[in-house]
């Protein structure tokens, strides 16, 4: 079952074409990586898909078209975008941050059981409860970020540069603690990642984007090796 | 480029031009009728008002709510000089230092501060000034003002009083809007635009933004001072009221509809001043106040460059026409390409390039 | 020492009314970026709605209580159709924006209702009371005790509820807030709204004193903008006690100081607004402003 089709997806900032026929597809409940150098298009492409952006082409979630949405509409609907920089709200606490991300639930009862989960899954953030967002460290704020958006129960998740400005071992633990919360809940990602090593830990596919276009797709287990991947970081 | 500016390129042209406008100049105020040359010098006085409103405002950035105080000091200096008997030039030398250096020392405190409250010190100005010109009596009889008539035509020019003072206005205003314009095409006026578009970035290129934010208040408050000077030879009275805040709103409003940052906007703007309340009048007075506000409304809409923006406007419009894709395409790219899309219904979809987290502080 | 009480309490009183027009200009910063110019005019027009109703035999709370709901829409659709081009761009441009509009609803009640002074009537009863010797009005309370349950009001708005939540979300950053689901055009129009609202009861509280006429609220406006700037933009609380420290201050000013005097007295908050400056730029109790190149 495909909860998220993206077929010959364009977009321009102005008159600069960033997309060029992208195209991506995300079953239900699996993880699927956009990988690529700097200006590949890869956040523009998360950026299609939450309506940040507008793009031509094809979007499809859950069978329906979400292209021309606003970017709260499709959060309504189940997609939750931890954006590049991760968008925390610094004034706000901790707490708060959580509650804005459960925003759209109906299910009031519910919410502070989610929030013991979340504290629960990043003990970090249960000892800074109370502090403003603006006064955690990177690592945290992006634990938080992700909190946040899990706090929506969103069906599917886009995950921007996790690891930017991250310790090596600090990315780790935050990509272990969002491979848990994806075994527990079960929810679909699309993982846009610079580390694609640390990406093939989450993701069982991935497409890799150069100038706006897919040029490779397949399994991560295909991927890994190939020096294709290589090249494209490294520029061999 | 359209035919209209290749023709103005040509030097022989602009000689031309050049010359037509000073024959006018002579020649118009013998032959229009009294009324004319009365309202075309009120337009000269209000022009130099806003054209130094521009220097600060339109060319430099910063919001100031107080010029009319400029002109009120102005007028009042000249009121007192000619009460006093003194010799008319001084009287003019004076009437512009003295709004010029307390403008300086306006400026000198003023511009280290933020946004916010540069305007708040900009409103100072006339707001403090209204009661601060009744309170100082001896200076500037109170309440009842001073009126001082100096402009009556001498004998042997054979004129009547209102061509003479029409021509006294033109030959200031016209140096003052030459002077200007010499000062804003030069290297200050480029440091005004820099100092407008991104302080940081003056600074970093070594444009001390303190420093010609100093200048362009000065050089705006001397030119207030100079339209007083004016303003008392047109209209040969002043009291409290000429520097009100109501009236520093109406200059800041016909700055913005003849056109911010533009020389001939300035003129605009001074016609608009001038001319408007006339036309208003004639319609409804009642309806003065609301025309006014709406018209700053829909030209800030539809025209934001001003009056003087509207051949751009259509020149813009036939290229478009004309399949000027290329033309249009310019005009939209900039080097951070960020445009803002007219977004459906409270939409808020708005197209950025992939940059760090915008955190957006306000903050004076 | 009777004289002094007095002039504090009428101080705090008129900085009262200083305060919930400062507040509804630091509303309207947060949620959109920029001074609104006409906050003053909008709060004159609310009360020449409640005005209009009490001449049309409706009685004052309820004529007050409709013309805060009708500047509640008013706020929102201006906010909606004529602000919001403007929000994000040029912080200049806007304050022009809302300067044309001052001009505009000036004018419109002009037009509507005339130059003439119109009376008011007050909610509170037009009596004094006497507190440790000084002779003080009913309405001076009344209107102090207005402006705290007001505070206390917005406090457990934006602190204790959903809303509140929202609003602060979208305030800071709204495409964030956007992603977590938050309608944010619909929250900035009730922010708007809310401070429309807000003006609304500023401009009942002090028209029975000042007579009802078009320029109203134009010099507490300029109050409220010092009390915004010495205050500081981010700090709501601040800007009431700056509002309040204002009203005292000018009256305690005009009748001890000679030199000030009643006619000078509006020149006691720029003298205010030059000493906090020079001391403290980000105003007495705002944060310092991060600008990003």
């Amino acid at each position: 079952m495909t909860l998220l089709e993206l077929t010959d997806v364009t977009a321009f900032y102005g008159p600069v074409q960033v997309l060029d026929t992208v195209s991506l597809s995300v079953p239900e409940g699996g993880a699927v990586g956009i990988l690529g150098a700097n200006g590949a298009g890869k956040t523009t492409t998360l950026r299609a898909i939450s309506g940040t952006v507008r793009a031509g082409g094809s979007i499809v979630f859950d069978g329906k078209d979400i292209r021309g949405l606003r970017p709260d509409q499709i959060a309504q609907l189940g997609i939750a975008h931890v954006p590049e920089g991760r968008g925390t709200l610094g004034d706000l606490t901790v707490r708060e941050n959580l509650r804005v991300g459960a925003y759209t639930r109906k299910d009031r009862k519910n919410i502070a059981g989610d929030i013991d989960y979340c504290l629960e899954l990043f003990p970090q953030l249960k000892e800074r409860i109370t502090s403003n967002a603006s006064a955690l460290s990177g690592g945290e704020q992006q634990m938080l970020a992700v909190a946040r958006a899990f706090m929506a129960k969103p069906r599917l998740l886009l995950l921007d540069e996790a690891s930017l400005g991250l310790a090596p071992s600090t990315a780790k633990t935050v990509y272990d603690s969002i491979k848990r919360l994806r075994a527990e809940s079960g929810i679909a990602m699309v993982v846009v990642e610079q580390n694609a090593n640390l990406a093939f830990t989450l993701v069982e596919s991935a497409t890799v984007l150069e100038t706006g276009r897919n040029v490779l797709t397949g399994s991560s287990a295909e991927l890994k090796g190939m020096d294709e991947i290589r090249r494209a970081y490294l520029g061999g | 480029m359209s035919t209209a500016t290749a023709v103005m390129r040509k030097p022989w042209v602009r000689w031309a031009v050049i010359a037509i406008v000073v024959v006018l100049a002579i020649v118009l105020p013998l032959v229009l009728p009294e009324f004319a040359n009365t309202t075309l010098a009120r337009i000269g006085v209000f022009a130099v008002a806003v054209l130094g409103l521009n220097v600060v405002m339109g060319y430099t950035g910063q919001v100031s709510l107080g010029q009319i105080f400029f002109l009120g000091l102005g007028a009042y200096v000249t009121a007192y000089g000619v009460q006093q008997d003194w010799n008319i030039v001084l009287v003019f030398v004076l009437a512009c230092l003295i709004p010029a250096v307390v403008g300086l020392l306006v400026a000198l405190a003023a511009a280290r501060l933020g946004g916010l409250a540069i305007a708040m010190v900009t409103i100072a100005l006339p707001i403090v000034g209204v009661p601060l010109a009744k309170r100082l009596s001896e200076f500037t009889g109170g309440s009842q003002g001073l009126s001082a008539r100096f402009t009556a035509a001498p004998e042997w020019t054979g004129l009547y009083d209102d061509q003479w003072q029409l021509y006294i206005v033109l030959l200031i205003a016209g140096i003052s809007f030459l002077l200007t314009r010499n000062l804003v095409r030069g290297k200050y006026g480029r440091a005004f635009a820099i100092v407008k578009g991104n302080e940081a970035v003056a600074g970093s290129m070594g444009i001390s933004p303190y420093r010609y934010k100093v200048l362009a208040f000065t050089v705006a408050s001397l030119l207030g001072g100079v339209s007083g000077f004016l303003y008392m030879v047109v209209i040969q009275y002043t009291s409290p009221e000429t520097l009100s805040f109501g009236h520093s709103i109406t200059l800041l409003a016909s700055m913005v509809i003849g056109g911010a940052g533009s020389i001939l906007g300035s003129l605009l703007g001074g016609a608009y001043y001038v001319l408007t309340p006339q036309l208003t009048n004639l319609i409804d007075p009642g309806l003065t106040a609301v025309l006014q506000g709406a018209i700053l409304l829909i030209v800030l809409f539809v025209l934001p460059g001003g009056l003087v923006s509207l051949p751009r406007l259509f020149r813009r419009r036939r290229g478009r026409e004309q399949g000027g894709g290329a033309a249009a395409a310019k005009a939209a790219a900039s080097a951070t390409a960020v445009p803002s899309t007219s977004a459906p219904d409270g939409a808020d979809v708005t197209t950025h390039p992939p940059t760090e987290s915008e955190e957006r502080r306000q903050d004076t | 020492m009777g004289t002094f009480i007095q002039l504090v309490i009428d101080g705090l009183s008129s900085g009262s009314i200083y305060a919930a027009l400062a507040l509804a200009i630091v509303l309207v910063n947060q949620a959109t970026g920029l001074i609104n110019f006409a906050q003053g005019g909008m709060a004159v027009l609310s009360a020449y709605i409640a005005w209009q109703l009490t001449a049309w035999s409706v009685p004052l709370l309820l004529a007050i209580l409709i013309s805060i709901a009708a500047s509640f829409v008013i706020g929102a659709i201006v906010e909606r159709f004529l602000i919001r081009k403007f929000e994000g761009g040029d912080p200049d441009t806007a304050v022009v924006v809302t300067i044309g509009l001052l001009t505009l609803i000036t004018g419109i009640c002009a037009w509507i209702w005339s130059y003439n002074n119109k009376l008011f009537p007050s909610l509170f009863p037009l009596e004094t009371i006497s507190i440790a010797g000084a002779v003080v009005s009913v309405r001076s309370i009344g209107t102090i005790l207005a402006i705290v349950a007001i505070m206390v009001l917005l406090q457990l708005l934006f602190l204790g509820t959903k809303l509140g939540l929202a609003l602060r979300a979208v305030a800071i950053n709204p495409q964030s807030a956007a992603f977590s689901g938050m309608p944010v055009g619909r929250l900035l129009m009730v922010g708007w709204g809310l401070a429309a609202s807000l003006g609304a009861v500023a401009g009942a509280l002090v028209a029975p004193q000042l007579t009802l006429t078009p320029n109203m609220m134009d010099s507490a406006l300029v109050y409220a903008l010092a009390a915004v700037i010495i205050g500081g933009l981010t700090s709501p609380i601040g800007v009431v006690i700056a509002a309040w420290l204002i009203g005292v201050l000018e009256n305690l000013a005009a009748v001890y100081v000679p030199l000030i005097g009643h006619d000078l007295k509006i020149a006691v908050p720029f003298i205010m607004i030059f000493v906090v400056l020079i001391v403290r730029p980000q105003g007495l109790f705002g944060r310092k402003a991060v600008v990003r190149v």
